[in-house]
């Protein structure tokens, strides 16, 4: 059940992010008010999932889902840029946040 | 260009100041000042989105935070210094230097067209 609801966060947090970009292009009070009720759910969710999981495996895989989730998407939908260069530096960012928040 | 990385900065440090706010608050002055870090560290999100993409912004975002957050649990909550943790913030950092130089040359590219 804790496994469920971390992965469940982390997709809201995907989707968190994905209206982030939704706002910043079209600037309507959905896609604010999506953004803010998709973060709202993740962290609902990963608390959730810190009952039992410890913290900083919990964050740890809520991040990584979250963030490189909501990059890919960046990349089909919003037309982020794919240089190899940028992904490299992506995954070497979220690896070491991942990393930290998983020694500590 | 630099004015939306200081935004990401600035957006990461408020990132610190509400995880230590969540993880430590108790009186309602404290956890008011906690959800005002939430939603500073989200404005400066969205903003600095406007101008560099929103999933650089984001990791960087997420990065920063959880460098600063270490660095503050060993500086002021006497967490344990340990080398795969420095380690792994200096490996953060260059990450985080190198999407700002990728991402800068094509800003410029667009600034001009």
């Amino acid at each position: 059940m804790a496994w469920i609801s971390l992965v469940i966060a982390g997709l809201f947090e995907m989707s968190g992010v994905a209206m982030m970009n939704q706002y910043t292009k079209d600037r309507k009070w959905r896609s604010l008010l999506l953004l803010i009720v998709s973060f709202g759910a993740s962290f609902f969710f990963l608390s959730i999932a810190m009952d039992t999981l410890p913290m900083g495996t919990a964050y740890a895989i809520w991040t990584g889902i979250g963030a490189s989730g909501g990059a890919i998407i960046g990349m089909l939908f919003y037309g982020e840029s794919k240089d190899w260069k940028r992904l490299v530096f992506i995954a070497m960012v979220l690896s070491a946040a991942v990393g930290l928040k998983l020694v500590s | 260009m630099n004015r939306d990385w200081i935004k990401v900065f600035l957006a990461a440090v408020f990132e610190v100041f509400w995880v230590i706010g969540l993880k430590h608050a108790d009186s309602i002055l404290e956890w008011s000042g906690t959800v005002i870090a939430i939603a500073v560290s989200f404005y400066g999100l969205i903003v600095a989105g406007r101008r560099l993409p929103v999933g650089t912004v984001y990791a960087v975002f997420v990065g920063l935070g959880t460098a600063g957050t270490a660095a503050a649990d060993i500086l002021f909550f006497g967490v344990p210094f340990s080398l795969p943790k420095v380690l792994l913030i200096v490996l953060l950092l260059v990450g985080v230097i190198g999407l700002k130089m990728v991402t800068d040359e094509k800003a410029a590219e667009g600034v001009e067209s």
